[in-house]
C-alpha cells in the first residue's frame, strides 16, 4: 500500500514537473526575444488576454453559437449514427453490404465535404452543424454496429421467449446492453463534433469561437488567439470528464 | 396419467450444410401430463437443444407440430416458459427488476407486477434481494432468478434446457432440491432436458432417452420413485438401479457420439 501511495505521488510530481517545465521553457522563449513578437507571447499577455476575453461580451456570444452548432451536430449526427448502427449490427445482410463504406468514408477529412455543406445549407449556423454531424456520424454508427454484435446473444432469446416487440427489444434490451458502446460513441462523437465545427468556423464563417480564433490571428493578437485556444482546450476537457462520469455511474457488471 | 398439457407431434427438423442436409431431430413425438416433469436426456449432439428451441417457438421445424392444451403453436408462445443454460439474467436490472421483465413486456399493471415478483421471488428462496444485481450474487442464485423470472410469466409448461450446466456439483443437488420443491408447490409442468442421468431420474416421473443423431425417441422410462422428493434419494437403491438402467440404454449412443467426434479429429501419422 506504501508503496502504492509513493508510485501515485510520484506519478502526480512528474505531471507537475511535466507542466511546470514547459511553462518555464515557454516563458524562456518568449522573454529570448528569438522569435518574432508575439509569435510565443510571455504567459503574463496570455493570462491578461484571458481576462480581457471574461469581460468580453462578444466572446459569450461567439461561444454559445459554437456550443449550439456542436449540440445540434451531436444529437443529429449522433442519433442518425445510433439509428443506422443499430440497423447494421442487427441484420448481417446490411452489416455486410453497408459498413465497408462506413469502414472507409470514416476515417477521410470531412472538411473536404465543406464546400458542399456551404452550398446547401449556406455560411451561417447550417454549414457547421452540418460538418459536426456529419465528423459524428461515422464513429458512433461504427461503435454502435460493432457494440451490436458484442451482445450477448441469450439475452435476445430471452426477449424473443417472452414475446417482446422490436421496439420493447429496443428500449427495453439493445440500449441497455449497449449502454457502454454508447456512452463511448457518445464521447468520441463529441470530440470529432468540435473539430468539425470549429474547422467549419475557422474557414468560412462570421461568429463561433473558430471565427474569433480566426479573426485574432488575422490582427495578430497572438496573446487573444492563445486564451481562446486555451478556453477550448478547457471545455474540451470538461464535457469529457462529465461524460465520463456518466459511465462511472454505472451499476456493477458481471 | 391425466390428459396431456402439452403433446408434441412428430417433430423433424433438418439443417442443410452445403449440398447435405443433415436430419438433427427425427420424428420425436411425446406429451407430458398436468403436474408431471418429464426429462429428456441424450448424448452431446442428438437434437436436445434443437428440440428445445422449436419447443419454445425460437426455431421453427420441418414438420411437425407443438399442441398446449388443444391448441397448435406457433412462434414463441405464452404458454411456455424457457429456461436458459446460459447465464440469462439482465446485468443492468436489479433481481426484482428481472423478474418483473415478461411482465413488463406483457403490460402487466404495476402493482400486480410487484405482487407477483415478491411472490415468485419468495418461491424461489430470494427474498431479501430483491435490490441486488446479478452481479452481486452466485451462479446458483442468477439461476434461481431466471427461473423466477420465468415463472412470474406464468407458463403452463415450464421448458428448461440444462438448467445447471454452468454450475458446480453441489450447487446443483441443492438447486435440484428446489426446483422440486417449486414444482412440487405449483404442480408446474415441466420439461427438463439435461445430459446428466442422476439429475433426470432426481427430478422427473418420465426419462425420454433420445438416440444420436439423428435424434429420436428411444425409450421412454418410467421413474416410480415416491413424490415428494429431496435430494436425499440419490443415496437410495432404486435411485441406482434407475441411473443403471438408463445409462445402458444412454451407453450406445453416447459412444457412437464419441466416435464421431474422434473421427474428426486430426490423426498423428
Amino acid at each position: 500500500m506504501a508503496a502504492e501511495g509513493l508510485m501515485i505521488s510520484r506519478v502526480a510530481l512528474l505531471r507537475l514537473a511535466i507542466i511546470a517545465s514547459t511553462l518555464l521553457f515557454w516563458e524562456a522563449l518568449a522573454e529570448s526575444g528569438l522569435l518574432f513578437r508575439d509569435v510565443v507571447p510571455s504567459l503574463f499577455k496570455i493570462a491578461h488576454a484571458l481576462g480581457h476575453l471574461g469581460a468580453n461580451a462578444d466572446f459569450y456570444a461567439n461561444l454559445s453559437a459554437t456550443a449550439v452548432e456542436v449540440g445540434v451536430s451531436l444529437a443529429i449526427g449522433g442519433s442518425v449514427g445510433v439509428a443506422v448502427g443499430l440497423l447494421l449490427g442487427g441484420s448481417r445482410l446490411m452489416g455486410r453490404a453497408f459498413e465497408p463504406y462506413i469502414h472507409y468514408l470514416g476515417p477521410t477529412p470531412k472538411i473536404i465535404f465543406f464546400p458542399v455543406m456551404i452550398m446547401w445549407f449556406g455560411i451561417g449556423p447550417g454549414s457547421k452543424i452540418a460538418m459536426g454531424a456529419i465528423s459524428c456520424f461515422f464513429p458512433v454508427a461504427l461503435i454502435t454496429a460493432a457494440g451490436m454484435r458484442q451482445i450477448d446473444q441469450v439475452l435476445i432469446r430471452v426477449g424473443r421467449s417472452f414475446r417482446a416487440s422490436t421496439w420493447q427489444m429496443v428500449t427495453k434490451i439493445y440500449f441497455p446492453a449497449l449502454r457502454h458502446p454508447l456512452l463511448n460513441g457518445l464521447r468520441l462523437g463529441f470530440g470529432v463534433s468540435v473539430i468539425g465545427v470549429l474547422l467549419a468556423e475557422t474557414k468560412l464563417s462570421n461568429r463561433g469561437l473558430g471565427f474569433m480564433v480566426m479573426q485574432s490571428y488575422s490582427q495578430f493578437d497572438m496573446p487573444g488567439m492563445y486564451a481562446l485556444l486555451l478556453v477550448v482546450f478547457s471545455l474540451a476537457i470538461m464535457v469529457n470528464s462529465l461524460v465520463s462520469q456518466l459511465g462511472g455511474l454505472e451499476v456493477p457488471n458481471h | 396419467m391425466a390428459t396431456p398439457v402439452l403433446r408434441v407431434e412428430n417433430i423433424v427438423k433438418r439443417f442443410v450444410t452445403g449440398s447435405a442436409s443433415i436430419t438433427a431431430v427425427d420424428h420425436v413425438s411425446f406429451t407430458v401430463a398436468q403436474g408431471e416433469v418429464l426429462a429428456i436426456i441424450g448424448p452431446s449432439g442428438c437434437g436436445k437443444s434443437t428440440l428445445f428451441n422449436v419447443i419454445g417457438g425460437l426455431a421453427g421445424s420441418d414438420e411437425g407440430r407443438v399442441i398446449v392444451e388443444g391448441r397448435t403453436l406457433s412462434g414463441p408462445d405464452p404458454a411456455i416458459g424457457m429456461v436458459f443454460q446460459e447465464e440469462s439474467t439482465f446485468p443492468w436490472r436489479t433481481v426484482a427488476d428481472n423478474v418483473a421483465f415478461p411482465l413488463e413486456v406483457a403490460g402487466v399493471a404495476r402493482t400486480e407486477r410487484l405482487k407477483r415478483v415478491h411472490h415468485y421471488l419468495e418461491l424461489v428462496g430470494l427474498k431479501g434481494f430483491e435490490q441486488h444485481h446479478p452481479a452481486q450474487l452466485s451462479g446458483g442464485m442468477r439461476q434461481r432468478v431466471a427461473i423466477a423470472r420465468t415463472l412470474a410469466f406464468g407458463p403452463k409448461v415450464l421448458l428448461m434446457d440444462e438448467p445447471f450446466a454452468a454450475l458446480d456439483e453441489q450447487t446443483r443437488l441443492l438447486l435440484g432440491d428446489k426446483v422440486l420443491q417449486i414444482q412440487q408447490a405449483l404442480a408446474q409442468t415441466t420439461l427438463l432436458i439435461t445430459h446428466s442421468i442422476a439429475e433426470a431420474v432426481q427430478l422427473s416421473d418420465r426419462v425420454l432417452v433420445m438416440t444420436y443423431r439423428p435424434g429420436r425417441v428411444k425409450r421412454i422410462v418410467d421413474i416410480k420413485l415416491p413424490r415428494p422428493r429431496t435430494a436425499e434419494i440419490i443415496g437410495s437403491k432404486d435411485f441406482g438401479l434407475y441411473v443403471a438402467e438408463i445409462w445402458n440404454d444412454l451407453r450406445d449412443e453416447a459412444s457412437l457420439g464419441m466416435k464421431d467426434a474422434e473421427a474428426k479429429l486430426p490423426q498423428a501419422e
